[in-house]
């Protein structure tokens, strides 16, 4: 048996026996996976399967109230409510009940808004059709205002995002109105002329949208929870092997292994090729069990099914670079630590901050500017943008090299530190 | 003739006395000394003596008198701050790696990976030297029934007491049939069976031809083991010689009382 098999059989031998080890680099990831894309899917629902509670003040009572009526109850953001513990809503009740939290959104539509658009519009008609239209009038002046009330606690891009929808709602069914009333004063002018109905309004919608995920793979990648969550948490658990990797080398130091290491004819780096490898191997085996759980284990929950996109060569690429840079920073942290206690502090710490940065707990592109540029600087978040690409955009080999690239220069790095550590150290 | 004779007599003592000396010669220290970084006062302080071969060499101090950094220095493990060592006619500061071929340590502190058991702890060590296969398996084998640990051997460390752990301990620095076997407090905190299995065990492998340099706090087992012991204080050597001659020479007892009056007897950190 060759030093290093003697050196590989040995680690495998103790993390195998180690079950809180074991515990820490395997269950728990996936249990982390399952909570985290169960919680999200399920907050992800909430918003998009009736999630928004809304009051509906309805003062107009004609078109215009109606139709934004109509509209909110078929739509699938938001559950309308018209009144409030059993008694009709009004726009002072309306406003009370956003002001407790009882609605996130409460909308009032003033009295007589249909009656004021109609002779709004009317007036502009007769204006346009009018001989002398160069003394064209203020037409629209008694403009209609219909309030919003939004619950202080609800983040501003919500706001933004349920308000613009409301906007651009309404101002479709003001359009629709106007179309009406025009197209009747128009054929009250033009006798014989047919009064339009409300499908030759919607033939006029000259302009449509397709929203599309720009994939750079033939079929679509739709970005879900499972999609965001498997890789972040696969990518954090595998980094989480600084924990035991540390552990493992600071306990050769306390135990008083390295000493008599030291003294035999074999070279640190040959000690510490036993270690690299067998926590790559975890590494390895750590990415297979979280893809799994993406694949197959979420849909068995009625979760979307991971999607690892179309290049298994680029995905094993990103993986084996991550776990080299995670076992070097293991190497690194169990190399700098004076103590057990240390070690763990400053591996879980590190991690911890390392992966808040690298955007495992919160997308980067929500982060400021500044936070966004130092993420740049985490492994973490190189191999979160690879698995990206990979997943989510289609990549292949090509475009995700330059993120293996960075982890294994890292991972050269973390080595070149622990070996001048451990050379100073050695010069007592 | 006479004249030739004498001329002879002179050359031998000159020349080839010292040969055939330092052949016999197996470790040479000469002016070794020690500070550790951040310190002002040296652990070892200019401390020269030479060990024979296949003698079993005492080096004994009270606490923090420089013994286990002078043994560390001589297996390598950090270098001196200043002098020369030369093991087997190599030099501690280039040949370093042909050095640890040659010598086992049994350090003071049981390392060993408790989670492993003996004959896990030993297959590893053992490769570390690069024994394998069936030699390695033989040795292995040879020294758990030598030792008692058969029935043990293939029960972690961790829920052995500490006699079967120093034994263990012990069996990991001999594996490789060192020519020089450092030990460091081999039989600190074991019962007298332990301690006479494994002094038992030390003996035959002196006569089989291994030279020993031992440290201890035990001056009844050194007088006993030693052929030669060297007693060092604040990192200075005191005395050395055989423990008869170091007796004899201080009028006293035993080498405790030798110990006693070169090392005074105050209490020492």
């Amino acid at each position: 048996m060759t030093k290093l098999a003697a050196s590989i059989i040995k680690e495998l031998i103790i993390l195998l026996r180690d079950r809180v080890g074991l515990a820490i680099l395997f269950i728990m990831p996936m249990i982390l996976i399952f909570v985290m894309t169960l919680i999200q899917d399920s907050a992800f629902r909430t918003l998009n399967e009736k999630g928004i509670p809304v009051v509906f003040v309805n003062n107009d009572n004609d078109s215009l109230g109606i139709e934004i009526g109509k509209g909110l109850r078929s739509s699938e953001l938001c559950t309308v409510y018209d009144s409030i513990d059993g008694k009709p809503a009004t726009a002072e009740s309306a406003k009370q009940a956003v002001a407790n939290g009882k609605f996130l959104v409460g909308i009032v539509i003033p009295k007589n808004a249909t009656g004021a658009i109609r002779s709004n519009v009317t007036q502009l008609v007769e204006t346009t059709m009018s001989a002398d239209s160069m003394e064209q009038k203020n037409a629209g002046t008694d403009s209609v205002n219909i309030t919003i009330f939004i619950d202080p606690i609800t983040k501003k891009s919500f706001i933004a995002s349920v308000t613009a929808s409301l906007r651009e709602f309404i101002s479709a069914i003001k359009t629709k109105i106007m179309f009406r009333t025009f197209s009747d004063q128009i054929a009250e002018l033009i006798p014989g002329k047919k009064k339009s109905t409300s499908a030759a309004f919607d033939q006029t919608q000259i302009i449509s949208y397709s929203e599309v995920y720009a994939s750079k793979s033939i079929g679509e990648i739709v970005p879900n929870a499972v999609q965001h969550n498997v890789p972040a948490w696969t990518i954090f658990a595998m980094f989480f092997i600084v924990m035991p990797l540390s552990g493992s080398i600071m306990k050769e130091k306390t135990e008083g292994s390295i000493f008599r290491l030291h003294t035999m004819p074999s070279s640190y780096l040959l000690l510490i090729n036993g270690k690299i490898i067998v926590y790559v191997l975890v590494c390895m085996i750590q990415f297979a069990l979280m893809l799994s759980v993406g694949m197959i284990f979420l849909p068995m929950l009625g979760l979307p099914a991971l999607t690892i996109g179309h290049s298994m060569a680029g995905v094993l690429l990103i993986a084996l670079a991550t776990a080299f840079a995670a076992t070097g920073y293991g190497v690194m942290v169990g190399t700098l630590a004076s103590t057990e206690q240390q070690g763990a502090i400053m591996g879980a710490l590190t991690i911890l901050l390392l992966s808040a940065l690298g955007g495992i707990w919160v997308p980067t592109y929500v982060m400021p500017q500044m936070m966004r540029n130092i993420s740049a600087f985490s492994p973490l978040n190189w191999s979160l943008e690879g698995f990206y690409e990979l997943f989510l955009r289609g990549g292949t080999v090509g475009s995700v090299i330059i993120y293996a690239v960075k982890l294994m220069l890292f991972f050269v790095f973390t080595m070149l530190v622990a070996s001048v550590v451990n050379r100073m150290r050695k010069r007592v | 003739m006479i004249l030739e004779e004498k001329n002879c007599c002179l050359y031998f003592t000159k020349f080839v006395a010292p040969v055939i000396m330092s052949s016999n010669t197996i470790i040479e220290v000469n002016h070794l000394s020690k500070i550790y970084r951040g310190a002002t006062t040296p652990v070892v302080n200019d401390v020269s003596f030479a060990v024979e071969r296949n003698e079993i060499f005492g080096l004994l101090g009270p606490n923090g008198a420089g013994k286990t950094t002078t043994i560390s220095i001589l297996c390598g493990l950090f270098p001196p701050t200043s002098g020369k060592v030369m093991i087997d006619g190599m030099n501690l500061n280039g040949d370093l790696a042909d050095i640890k071929q040659i010598v086992g340590v049994v350090p003071q502190d049981i390392a060993l990976y408790p989670t492993l058991t003996a004959r896990e702890n030993l297959n590893f060590y053992g490769s570390m030297y690069g024994l394998s296969g069936k030699v390695l398996k033989d040795k292995i084998e040879l020294w758990l029934t030598n030792f008692g640990l058969t029935d043990a051997a293939n029960r972690r460390v961790s829920t052995y007491s500490g006699g079967m752990k120093r034994r263990v301990n012990l069996i990991a620095g001999i594996l490789h049939d060192p020519k020089i076997l450092f030990l460091d407090e081999p039989t600190v905190g074991v019962d007298v069976q332990s301690r006479n299995v494994i002094i038992g065990h030390l003996k035959q492998l002196n006569a089989a031809g291994t030279t020993i340099i031992y440290t201890s706090h035990h001056m009844e087992e050194a007088e006993y083991f030693c052929s030669r012991v060297a007693i060092i204080d604040y990192g200075k050597m005191v005395t050395k010689g055989s423990p008869q001659e170091l007796i004899m020479q201080n009028g006293a007892a035993n080498l405790e009382e030798v110990f006693l009056n070169l090392t005074n007897r105050k209490l020492r950190d």
